[in-house]
């Protein structure tokens, strides 16, 4: 440990082992610690199942669930976009090869007490039945408004300027009722709460592309999730960085983040050793006098023995809840993933909700998110504060990811990676430094 | 793009640092060798495919380095996982390595517990100066390990000697073993690698992308 680093990185989350990656491609001499003995910190899936319990403090399962080491049960829930930042990071850094994945059977939204799928094509959208016979012409036109959308021809724009005017405009252009708005914005658009409706409408237009891109993809939904659980995606980074060089610690406590002059960080200390270092990288929990909180989320983790009612037996679904269906101002997340996906013992599924906590009772809440749960074997519920950094690192030259929010995908985790990236090394991050020899197996 | 496709078996090197993994993969990647020296020079290449001939069957070994996690740190549990096969190597001249096997033989069979696992001595170039590990000790550990272990092997990466051996075998053990499991593997399990290739599939109609 007693060695001079570029950088040092503290956390094996997702966030922090992307960046632990970019840096030790980029050429920079990398020491990466957890203090865990696993790795993925936050955003590892834990197993064996007896694993969880005692993490929740409860007593272990005995047989009831199978075997306990069928289980990897991720913290924190999401799903790759099948055409999003992630999975272009995985694809440029060739850490997809250290993974399968299967796609999300089905994508719903919630509407007046029910599940509907979400239509994403014209023909879906005749289908619908969340939709009058009418407003389905008017959503049809909307639709094709978007796919022929083309941002630098002004000509696909037809009147109408999405960079100056907002979305509500761009809305009201087609006749759309407030019901069709609310599954456009949160359902496909994935927005969290209505602050988009006064934004410029490209933004939304951009969002539903990445939508229908994504469901191009792969089909069926345009979600994506990893064999055995979110947890191989930071250990695919890991080693990523580990083969270009980076050095790795586990199960290592850190004592102190060590100051030099003008509150530079200069090293890190754990018990009486110090690895000196340029730069640091860490998640909030290392550095706790240098986050504030912005809020809190609420996940529960729910263990099933059945899919989820009226999605057709599906083995994965995504359920959006708009916040305006169930009274709130932000949208409450549903997700279920199975042991098809390697994550639960046969016959078992995993479900979980999630919301950016807005009352003193959270576990109320979420309670339109269990209602479809129902009947639940089992929950764990977990609610964290949302922290993120008081500083953009430039004098201390430490630099802080923001904890991972209620969204149920990885958009803003990337953005964050990247932005992080940028305000290390002054760089954007060239995706062309990575050898795309990389254990190359199509010859 | 209708090949025949040879199916591929993910092989893992495991065991302690400095017993010869990278030194195997090196020999089974460009039949080299390097001494101490400049031992870091697999540069970004961790995993690559062979083919091997097994009667009238080709199959593709797919060897894995651990990429040197293992010397401060542990391997990740991913690594791991789809392994059909494990060579556990230790070195003839450190009985520590030999002694280490058993932890490492407890990560295999809990992350990739249907991989056959295969046992490897490796710097048998040294055995005549410092015979530290005897056959008898390995025999032994192989019996304590029931029928865990498939075979085990002597090899030396210094002079070249017992490598092709040993992954012709270990060739010839997995398609065995595999025959039919493979063909239910690919049934059963409809999950894919994403890579650049997968441009999107446009549906019959060609509507899967009107929004
Ligand atoms: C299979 C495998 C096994 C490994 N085993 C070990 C191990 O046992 N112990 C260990 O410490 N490390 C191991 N590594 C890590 C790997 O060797 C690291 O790349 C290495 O440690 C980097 O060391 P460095 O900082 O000395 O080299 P660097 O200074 O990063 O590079 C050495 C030379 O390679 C060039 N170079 C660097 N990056 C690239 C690139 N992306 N493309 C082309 N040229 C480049 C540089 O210009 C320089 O000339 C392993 C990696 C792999 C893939
Ligand atoms: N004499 C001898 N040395 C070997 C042999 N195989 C590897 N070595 C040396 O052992 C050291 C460690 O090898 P390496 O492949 O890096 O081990 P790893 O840590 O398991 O990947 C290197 O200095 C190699 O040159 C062998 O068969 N005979
Ligand atoms: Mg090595």
């Amino acid at each position: 440990m007693n060695e001079e680093y570029d950088a040092i990185v503290l956390g094996t989350g997702l966030k922090e082992c992307i960046l632990s990656g970019m840096l030790s491609v980029s050429g920079k001499k990398v020491l990466h610690i957890d203090r865990n003995k696993y790795y993925g910190g936050e955003s590892a899936s834990i197993t064996p199942l007896e694993e969880l319990f005692q993490r929740y403090g409860l007593e272990a399962p005995g047989e009831r669930f199978g075997r306990g080491r069928d289980w990897n049960v991720d913290l924190i829930p999401k799903f790759l976009m099948a055409n999003g930042q992630l999975v272009k990071l995985l694809i440029h850094t060739g850490v997809t090869r250290y993974l399968e994945f299967k796609s999300i059977e089905g994508s719903y939204v919630y509407k007046g007490g029910k599940i509907a799928k979400v239509p994403v094509d014209q023909k879906e959208a005749l289908a619908s039945d969340l939709m009058g016979m009418f407003e389905k012409r008017r959503f049809r036109n909307f639709l094709i408004y978007v796919q022929d959308f083309r941002e630098d021809d002004p000509k696909t724009w037809k009147d109408f300027d999405p960079t100056k005017s907002n979305m509500q405009g761009l809305y009201d252009k087609f006749g759309l009722d407030k019901n069709t708005q609310d599954f456009t914005g949160h359902a496909l658009a994935l927005f969290r709460d209505d602050e988009y409706l006064n934004e410029p409408a490209v933004n939304t237009i951009r969002r539903i592309k990445l939508y229908s891109d994504s469901l191009a993809r792969y089909g069926k939904s345009p979600y994506l999730y990893p064999m055995y659980g979110l947890g191989e995606l930071p250990q695919g980074f890991a080693r990523l960085s580990a083969i270009y060089g980076g050095t790795y610690m586990l199960d290592k406590p850190i004592d102190e983040i060590v100051l030099g002059e003008g509150g530079k960080v200069v090293g890190v200390r754990s018990g009486d050793e110090i690895a000196k270092c340029k730069q640091v990288y860490c998640d909030p929990s290392y550095v706790t006098d240098k986050v504030r909180k912005r809020g809190k989320v609420i996940r529960c983790i729910c263990i099933l023995d059945h899919p989820i009612a009226s999605t057709k037996d599906a083995l994965s679904t995504q359920i959006i809840i708009p916040q305006k269906q169930v009274g709130r101002k932000s949208d409450i997340y549903v997700s279920l993933v199975s042991s098809t996906h390697q994550v639960a013992s046969k016959g078992w599924f995993v479900g979980m909700v999630s919301t950016t906590v807005e009352t003193e009772n959270p576990e109320i809440e979420i309670k339109p998110g269990l209602d479809l749960l129902e009947p639940i074997a089992q929950k764990f519920v977990t609610i964290s504060d949302y922290l993120e950094p008081i500083d953009d690192g430039a004098d201390s030259q430490i630099f802080i990811s923001e904890s991972y929010d209620a969204t149920t995908h990885f958009e803003t985790t990337c953005l964050d990676v990247l932005n992080i990236f940028k305000r290390g090394t002054g760089e954007t991050f060239d995706f062309s430094k990575i050898k795309h020899e990389l254990g190359d197996e199509e010859q | 793009m209708a090949t025949v496709r040879i199916p591929r078996q993910k092989v893992i090197l495991c065991g302690d640092y400095g017993v010869g993994k990278s030194s195997l993969f090196r020999r089974f990647t460009n039949n080299t060798f390097v001494s101490e020296s400049d031992r870091k020079s697999t540069l970004g290449l961790d995993h690559i495919d062979r083919e091997y001939k097994v009667g009238d069957k080709q199959i593709k070994l797919q060897l894995w380095d651990t990429g040197g996690m293992e010397r401060v740190a542990s391997v990740t549990s991913s690594y791991y996982k789809f392994a059909e096969g494990a060579i556990l190597v230790f070195a003839l001249d450190n009985a520590a390595s030999f002694h280490s096997l058993s932890q490492h033989l407890l990560d295999i069979v809990t992350y990739a517990e249907n991989a056959k696992i295969f046992i490897c001595g490796n710097k048998s170039d040294l055995e005549g100066r410092e015979p530290e590990v005897s056959d008898e000790e390995v025999e032994a550990f192989c019996e304590q390990c029931h029928t865990l272990i498939s075979a085990t092997y002597k090899t030396s990466c210094k002079i070249g000697e017992g490598i092709d051996e040993m992954f012709q075998d270990i060739s010839r053990q997995l398609v065995q073993a595999n025959r039919s499991k493979m063909e239910l593997h690919a049934l059963e399990q409809k999950s894919f690698q994403i890579d650049t290739a997968s441009e999107p599939e446009i549906n019959e109609e060609g509507t899967s992308c009107s929004c």
